[in-house]
């Protein structure tokens, strides 16, 4: 198969049937025990993409109130937040689409994920941070 | 090959449907599915007789309707083996998308093909309009015009389906009761021969290969639409000559030979037909007749192999004949028939023109016979003497009333 | 058989190796990846999946990207579940004929289908892959439109839903027909385990999954799919909304069990009013009027009716 970028093939290098490869090679290992970053996607993958640019505001992850309950874990849409070893590690914000629902289910308080701007750097967002919010407010 | 052998006589006696279903006994085809509908019913009868007598290794799903049963087909074949199914007319119309769906996911699927009438008016008796219906899908079809032949085509459907450089589905077509259940003399394989030809399934992109996870039918829009489209008719135009290397190889193995047209009287035929199926046999029988009893010299030819269309072949053919009549026996839905469109657009470019009409015939099961032959043959021969078409381009032959011609031919 | 793979709790459930991609086109906020993502991550096993002609489909297998991390196979909108019978058929076949090794663990066959490919258009194959019996989980992704296309209603469009082809207006309160019982329809095919899930109430989804996938036969689950785009709430109220719905009971979460055994496995602590639902959703919005108003309350008569008629049948087992 040609190593050219599939957007430059002509129609006699394409998979016939039109169908696509998620990984490049052969596998000789289950998926479901391998991370994502130890596997070799294809450019086929929509891995590859990204739909950072869908976002006009973006999540912000504060770890010093986060409890690691992986409620933005399992309800992200985009698998964009990343967990390993059943602790947060952060925001994906190549795959990350800017719903907020990681920020709608999260917990704490205050939030240890909240939305700001896209152009606001996560640095300034940090220094941001609402205080914990008293009983009745 | 099956592990329980059936012992075939070096002769057996099989009308159409038989012959399909030994021959899907002896490909080894790993899942049947399918769904009944007269002609093509006992094709599948059989296969589940021989199933149920522990003929038959692989799988039988009688699914609940013929878009289902090549819905199947589609996914067990995606999923990577041999598969195979059987239908006529409604059944074929019921799953027209999927066949649409299979050849654009290059999935290698044989369809037994028992061509039937479609409705309305409802009839159960031959003639091609399934067949035609087929046209656009993507699909190899190939037409069997005796049992004989349905078991050879049949048998050979499946090298020519898997083929690496091919990955399509084919179509065994073959007339529905005047071959499907006229049982005539049919000479099979031995099983471990026919099986050994056959050879062993390809699995290409397949699902149940974990090893590669494999995405099939994608949507592609307009940025990738055409070059699929395109690598896919590539696939198509060239599956003619592992078609014709098939053919060759058959040939080696039993003696029969067979080409993507088939002609017969063309040598010094000074006028032809061109029709499909069981026509081309009666055909035979006419052309003998009246050249001694008349003194006219005329000619058949049919094309073997219907899609990918032989153009070239077939306009070859026809380069030293005066006037030829093109056979169709499908209602022609307001036009001329298909093969009158096919045969004129392959003699546009060739040096010869003849005169070209379209008889439309045989519809819902009506016979042509050898008498209805000769008359077409008589009236050929006099278009051909006076250099002109005496009536008019389209005319449907053999039904009770006044006379029904279309189309008027301006100076010639 | 394959072992279970084993999910305590929600930060052990987060260890799971991912084999859904991100950056595929469902709507941020989609409620179907989240149902997708549970469903994939309760099994370590290989997996096939199909999927019908819709949301899912077209969002994830836009050539030239697929977001599968596992074989996947798209025919059209009626025939994702013949497609899957098709391919655990030609795994039995494969088997028996010895090209695919004894030692080879089982995968796992699942179909997604929306709400308008399972109610609707392709009924009937799933109807015939249930009669078969092949061993295979189907999964409907239930948001009661066809959402692809913009919102047409199907079979599984609640009774008062505005919808495209059935909408709101001067002389109608849109929808007239009563939501199609799909999960009592596919209990009664004999099927040895069908469930309503919600992907809020992941521990009760995960866990009937898990049970779908340790049953050999067909399993149908009906999976809750709030839809941000069609049910009309903000793209990050997809829980919130789905909580409401369990929570008034418009959506409740049961088992059948070789379609006799009902098991109601979710009992809100408050059962909040289906006035609140509603409201949550502009898709309703027309029911707030003094025209419609009646229809709520026949909503909150017939959802009462509904879990009366449920904890009978759970109580007599049958």
């Amino acid at each position: 198969m040609s190593n050219k970028p599939i957007n430059e093939m002509g129609w006699d290098e394409l998979v016939p049937g039109a169908a696509l490869y998620t990984f490049q090679g052969d596998i000789d290992y289950n998926i479901a025990e391998m991370q994502p970053e130890d596997r070799l996607y294809s450019e086929t993958s929509s891995k590859a993409m990204s739909v950072g640019d869908w976002r006009v505001i973006k999540p912000v992850w504060n770890s010093e109130t986060c409890i690691d309950c992986q409620n933005c874990w399992i309800f992200c849409p985009d698998t964009s937040i990343i967990a390993r070893n059943k602790e947060m590690k952060g925001v994906d914000y190549e795959h990350c689409k800017g719903c907020g629902l990681c920020v709608s289910v999260c917990p704490t308080n205050p939030k240890s994920l909240l939305m700001f701007n896209e152009y606001e750097t996560v640095e300034d967002a940090l220094g941001k941070w609402p205080e914990k919010k008293k009983k009745g407010e | 090959m099956n592990s329980k052998e059936m012992n075939l006589k070096g002769v057996e006696v099989w009308d159409g449907n038989m012959a399909n279903s030994q021959a899907l006994r002896q490909a080894d085809v790993d899942v049947v599915a399918a769904y009944p509908i007269t002609p093509s019913t006992a094709t599948v009868e059989n296969y589940a007789m021989f199933h149920a007598n522990g003929y038959i290794d692989g799988e039988v799903m009688m699914t609940e309707s013929e878009h289902a049963a090549m819905s199947a087909c589609i996914g067990a074949g995606a999923a990577g083996g041999r598969v195979a199914t059987a239908t006529s007319s409604q059944g074929l119309a019921l799953m027209i998308e999927t066949l649409y769906q299979a050849s654009g996911m290059r999935i290698p699927v044989v369809l037994c093909l028992v061509n039937r009438a479609l409705a309305a008016p409802l009839n159960v008796n031959g003639d091609h309009s399934d067949l035609y219906l087929t046209r656009d899908s993507g699909w190899i079809s190939i037409d069997a015009f005796s049992p004989q032949e349905a078991y050879d085509m049949t048998l050979m459907s499946f090298k020519i389906s898997e083929h690496p450089a091919v990955r399509l589905p084919v179509i065994s077509n073959q007339d529905g009761f005047m071959t499907s259940h006229t049982a005539q003399n049919v000479t099979p394989l031995k099983d471990e021969v026919a099986t050994k030809f056959v050879g062993d399934y390809l699995q290409v992109n397949a699902l149940l290969n974990f090893d590669k996870p494999v995405t099939h039918g994608v949507q592609t829009e307009q940025d990738w639409h055409f070059e699929h489209k395109a690598k896919q008719h590539d696939a198509l135009m060239g599956s003619k000559k592992v078609i014709e290397e098939t053919f060759a190889e058959f040939k080696e193995l039993t003696g029969r030979e067979y080409k993507v047209v088939e002609s017969y009287g063309m040598e010094d035929a000074d006028v032809a037909i061109v029709c499909l199926g069981s026509t081309f046999e009666t055909a035979k029988l006419a052309i003998d007749q009246i050249k001694k009893e008349e003194g006219i010299k005329v000619g058949v030819v049919a094309p073997r192999l219907f899609r990918p269309f032989p153009l070239e072949e077939l306009a070859a053919s026809l380069q030293n004949v005066k006037a030829v009549a093109c056979m169709d026996r499908s209602a022609p839905g307001g036009t001329v028939g298909a093969l009158y469109n096919e045969v004129s657009g392959a003699l546009i470019n060739f040096e010869n023109r003849p005169l070209v009409t379209n008889l439309i015939y045989g519809l819902g099961g009506r016979d042509m016979t050898v008498a209805g032959l000769k008359n077409i043959f008589r009236t050929l021969d006099k278009d051909a003497k006076d250099g002109k078409i005496n009536g008019k381009i389209q005319t449907l032959i053999g039904v009770r009333g006044p006379a029904l011609s279309f189309y008027d031919v301006e100076g010639k | 058989m394959s072992t279970q793979k084993v999910i305590k709790n929600l930060k052990s459930f987060s260890t799971a190796a991912e084999r859904f991609e991100g950056s595929h086109l469902l709507c941020p906020g989609c409620a179907h990846s989240i149902i997708v993502r549970e469903v994939l991550n309760a099994t370590n096993d290989n997996l096939v999946v199909s999927a019908s002609t819709g949301c899912l489909e077209v969002c994830t297998a836009i050539y030239p990207h697929t977001s599968w991390d596992c074989s996947w196979i798209h025919i059209g909108f009626e025939n994702s579940s013949t497609a899957m019978a098709g391919v655990e058929t030609m795994n039995k076949a494969l088997r028996n004929k010895g090209k695919i090794s004894e030692d080879t663990p089982t995968p796992k066959f699942v179909t997604f289908g929306g709400d308008g490919s399972t109610y609707d258009i392709g009924f009937q194959w799933i109807s015939g892959c249930f009669e078969r019996g092949h061993d295979m989980m189907y999964v409907c992704l239930d948001n009661e439109v066809y959402a692809n296309t913009g919102g047409q209603r199907s079979s599984s469009t609640p009774i008062g839903s505005s919808t495209t082809t059935a909408p709101a207006g001067s002389t109608s309160y849109g929808e007239k027909r009563q939501k199609k019982d799909i999960v009592s329809i596919m209990a009664a095919h004999g099927s040895p385990y069908v469930a309503q899930v919600a992907p809020n109430k992941w521990k009760d989804m995960v866990k009937k999954i898990q049970r779908g996938f340790d049953t050999e036969g067909p399993v149908f689950i009906n999976a809750m799919s709030a839809c941000t785009t069609e049910w009309k709430f903000a793209p990050n109220q997809t829980i919130e909304v789905s909580d409401l719905a369990v929570d008034s009971l418009v959506f409740p979460l049961y088992e059948i069990i070789d379609g006799r055994e009902l098991n109601i496995t979710y009992r809100p602590k408050n059962i909040i009013p289906v006035r609140d639902y509603l409201a949550a959703q502009p898709r309703f919005k027309h029911l707030f009027t003094p025209q419609y108003e009646y229809i709520i309350d026949e909503w909150q008569k017939r959802i009462e009716a509904r879990w009366e008629f449920l904890q009978k049948r759970e109580e007599i087992r049958l």
